[in-house]
């Protein structure tokens, strides 16, 4: 790849990046969070996006984008107030600059009188100091008139100012065929800063023939409002001379990113550049030049020997057809040649079509993009190599092959190159949680909004990288756990001012690596939970026994249970039909945990911890009744073989294992699967000592430990359907299905078999 | 033409250099001068700028929606083709050369 497309390719994914800036700005400005640095933020994103493009020549978007950023300039500095209607505007503006970029993007064309309406809507805001035109938003500001009434006096009969309006038009443009050129500019603020002046290069130009400068004070703001070292003016100059384009350039050489230029018309080709010439020969030899209407009739472009290309003639013949109508270049098999001049507006006439959404670029090779399907399939692809390279390790170990054999140490190089690979692919589909976590603070302020609470959200952790799978799952439990942290966990500001606390509650989301998973905290500085009153709740909602002991933190986590809500009034926030007990059942089909803690009066956290990858997983392998399973490794505390004694009767069917002085219900994977009905005695086999994602323990009794294997995730879902206590399915080196199991899913069933009335309570058993 | 109207003409004498640094100062003196009739003495310009042709159109544009008048008098050689590359000669009216107010 060519190093300037390289730098092109970062500079539109830096362009997304600052879009979403912008946009999250905006919605923040929206949401009345108007504060400098999101206005500087703001201004700092359209300025970063109009610099990386002028370096690129994007002329299109360089103008779009200036026209917005003279306007949020107003905005940063105080001279233009930030009302809804305006920020309205200027979120609209922010798609027209996507839009821009993305056809800047794909070589294609933006809607340019939506593009030029969108400027005009920005002039005039800028120079109306905020003001929204009353109608239809385009009218640029009220162009003062005169008239003979507007003078004070006989004595100033002779002078009068004329109507500015009368620039906006420039006077007596000749055509283009004429041999004109007409040179439009717009200096920028930074061009006076850097001590030039467009007096300068006016002089300049004058230089090369005689010119016309006509005025476009569209732009400029009333005196009391301007700023009077900022740049308003555009001029539109006519040279009428024989130059061509870069001799024009040339005087703009030294101002070049300080001021927009824009080079039109320029005389016929009669002297034009001997290589434009070779250049559309060499087009018209390959292409079909079709004449658009009004010729309607396509002319296919005589051998260059008989005639001169068919599109010269209508420049050089005022008669002829307008050249510049539309000449489509068809089956063009290369890069159409650059022209420069007539030939330009001749040739690039040829709009380049507006491509499909998600076209790939025509230079697709130049890029680093990658279709993410192209990655799901090649990350399937290695876990199908995984399982094979486990399937041929398994044969040659069934084959009697000594583990010294030279294939046998083949395969484990085999089996490490393989491991690598994966390593490296999912690298390659990691993506930092910040796409999800700006999404967060809209929400936040919406909720804080409808709430009526001041709520101020700390992120920490954005590049915290995990699979692009966990990524798409994460929005909805982090959204709904915001949302329970602004409507339940803080106060109302009368609230905090009385319990001596700042009026504005702090709502920290934090994602961090931890032990293998993603954890992620969404942690509150209110009220914290009263756990009286969740109590209290669950009794009465019959979802514990009204006697039931329960410590500190199992009460915290009575609020995932289905039916569970503390709200005494249902709120739009948080009432919207997903009970936390829904988030939790979500959180744990993906393998994961949650849980919270707190402290009265000082908040609460929740805690969401998530498998860094759902493609893969590293998982002890049991032999369970002649089944294979996989327990996922990172719920096992340890594995043990239970001595008879420690193992404790409880009830008809219950049964507690003795683990350092504390009791663990024991849960046999074969029964509780359905795999075997009869009962085993735990001692008999292996038990694995597994933590639930709230902290508590359980024993799962398996026959047999095969060991610890990284398997590749296929679901069962999608293959077949959702089992109670099964996560997934995985393919063994044996070319047999095995289950993974639902560690909790496994724990809750057998708590529910429990707590069914008839059978006792862990309190009056023993 | 009488007397009284002319005593009320006030006239403010453009600074001879006017660029990036005199432009703040000249919407100054201008908005000072705001809802008076006025005069501007341009006879010492040696450069006239962007950014001060900038205020004065838009103080032009103020005047005249004050419904006040304002003009161009005394103006050297200097302004006049400084106005005129501007394409800005048409934007005021002067004071007849040689006419007195």
């Amino acid at each position: 790849m060519d190093e300037l497309e390289e730098i092109k390719v970062t500079f539109f994914q830096e362009c997304d990046e600052l879009l979403a800036d912008l946009e999250n700005g905006l919605l923040a400005m929206q949401s009345g969070d108007s504060d400098g640095e999101t206005i500087n933020a703001v201004f700092r994103a359209v300025h970063s996006i109009k610099g990386g493009a002028g370096a690129f020549g994007l002329d299109p978007l360089v103008r779009f984008a200036h026209v917005f950023e003279t306007l949020l300039d107003g905005v940063r500095s105080h001279k233009i107030d930030v009302t809804v209607e305006l920020v309205r505007e200027l979120l609209r503006a922010a798609d027209v600059l996507a839009d821009h970029v993305q056809a800047a993007r794909t070589d294609g064309v933006v809607d340019e009188a939506a593009s030029a309406d969108m400027a005009a809507v920005l002039a005039a805001l800028t120079a109306s100091g905020g003001r929204i035109a009353p109608v239809g938003g385009v009218a640029p500001p009220p162009a003062p008139v005169v008239t003979p009434d507007d003078e004070i006096g006989s004595s100033f009969k002779p002078m009068a100012i004329m109507s500015l309006a009368n620039f906006d038009e420039p006077a007596e443009l000749p055509s283009l065929g004429g041999g004109a050129w007409t040179v439009t500019f717009r200096p920028k603020t930074e061009l006076y800063r850097n001590a030039n002046d467009p007096l300068l290069l006016l002089r300049e130009l004058e230089r090369l023939g005689p010119i016309t400068v006509a005025i476009n004070d569209e732009t400029l703001p009333s005196l009391s409002e301007m700023d009077p070292e900022a740049a308003y003016l555009a001029f539109t100059v006519t040279l009428d001379a024989p130059v061509t384009e870069a001799q024009i350039q040339e005087v703009f050489e030294f101002v070049e990113g300080d001021c927009d230029v824009e080079i039109t018309g320029g005389p016929a080709p009669a002297e034009a550049p001997a290589l434009d010439i070779a250049a559309l020969l060499a087009a018209a030899e390959t292409a079909q030049i079709e004449m658009a209407p009004p010729v309607a009739e396509p002319v296919v472009a005589p051998p260059v020997a008989v005639a001169p290309p068919p599109v010269i003639e209508p420049v050089a013949e005022p008669v002829a057809p307008p050249a510049p109508a539309s000449v489509a270049i068809e089956a063009h098999p290369e890069p159409a040649p650059e022209f420069t001049g007539v030939l330009a507006s001749a040739i690039k006439t040829p709009q380049p079509k507006a491509p499909p959404a998600n076209e790939p670029v025509a230079n697709a090779q130049a890029t680093i993009r990658v279709d993410p399907e192209r990655i799901d399939r090649l990350i399937d692809l290695v876990g199908e190599l995984v399982i094979n390279q486990a399937m041929l390790a398994q044969r040659v170990i069934e084959s009697g092959l000594a583990s010294s054999s030279s294939v046998a140490l083949g395969l484990d190089e085999l089996e490490q190159l393989t491991r690598q690979i994966q390593d490296g692919v999912m690298a390659i589909r990691a993506q930092p949680v910040k796409s999800v976590f700006q999404r967060m603070p809209r929400l936040v302020r919406e909720v804080a909004n409808m709430t009526g609470k001041s709520v101020r959200l700390v992120t920490e952790g954005e590049s915290t990288e995990v699979d692009k799978t966990v990524i798409e799952r994460l929005g909805e439990p982090i959204t709904h756990m915001l949302r329970n942290a602004i409507d339940h966990g803080l106060e109302t500001p009368d609230e905090r001012r009385a319990a001596g606390k700042p009026i504005e509650g702090t709502v920290r989301l934090a994602a961090l690596h931890r032990g293998g998973r993603i954890v992620i905290e969404v942690g509150d500085d209110g009220r914290g939970i009263n756990r009286k009153r969740v109590y209290a709740i669950a009794v009465e909602k019959e979802l514990i026994a009204p006697d039931a002991v329960l410590s500190d933190e199992e009460i915290d986590n009575l609020i995932f249970l289905p039916g569970f809500s503390t709200a005494s009034t249902v709120s739009d926030i948080s009432g919207r039909g997903v009970g936390m007990d829904v988030v939790r059942r979500s959180v744990q089909a993906l393998g994961g945990r949650i849980s919270i803690s707190s402290k009265p009066g000082e908040g609460s956290v929740f805690t969401l911890s998530l498998p860094l990858t759902l493609a893969v997983l590293d998982g002890m392998v049991v032999d369970v009744a002649g089944q294979t399973l996989v327990i996922p490794l990172t719920a096992i505390v340890e594995s043990l073989r239970p001595k008879a004694e420690e193992v404790k009767g409880l009830g008809p069917q219950g049964a507690v294992l003795s683990v350092r002085d504390s009791f663990v219900p024991l849960v046999d994977i074969a029964n509780a699967l359905g795999f075997r009905s009869d009962k085993r005695a735990p001692h008999e086999g292996v038990v694995l000592l597994i933590e639930a994602e709230d902290g508590g323990r359980a024993a799962l009794v398996a026959d047999a430990i095969q060991g610890q294997r990284q398997v590749v995730i296929k679901s069962l879902e999608s293959n077949y359907r959702q089992v109670e206590g099964i996560a997934a399915a995985t393919i063994l080196g044996d070319g047999r299905v095995a289950l993974i199991v639902d560690v909790d899913a496994l724990v809750a069933m057998r708590r529910r078999d429990n707590t069914r009335p008839t059978e006792p309570t862990l309190f009056a058993a023993e | 033409m009488s007397d009284v109207e002319d005593m009320a003409i006030e006239s403010l004498a453009l600074a001879p250099v006017l660029d990036l640094k005199a432009a703040a100062p000249l919407k100054a003196a201008l908005l000072e001068r705001r809802g008076h009739p006025l005069e501007l003495d341009a006879a010492d310009v040696q450069r006239l700028g962007g950014l001060c042709l900038q205020v004065l159109l838009a103080a032009g544009a103020a005047w005249r929606a004050d419904g006040v008048p304002m003009r161009i008098g005394p103006r050297s050689d200097a302004f006049l083709d400084a106005l005129r590359l501007f394409g800005g000669e048409n934007a005021f009216s002067f004071q007849p050369e040689g006419a007195s107010l």
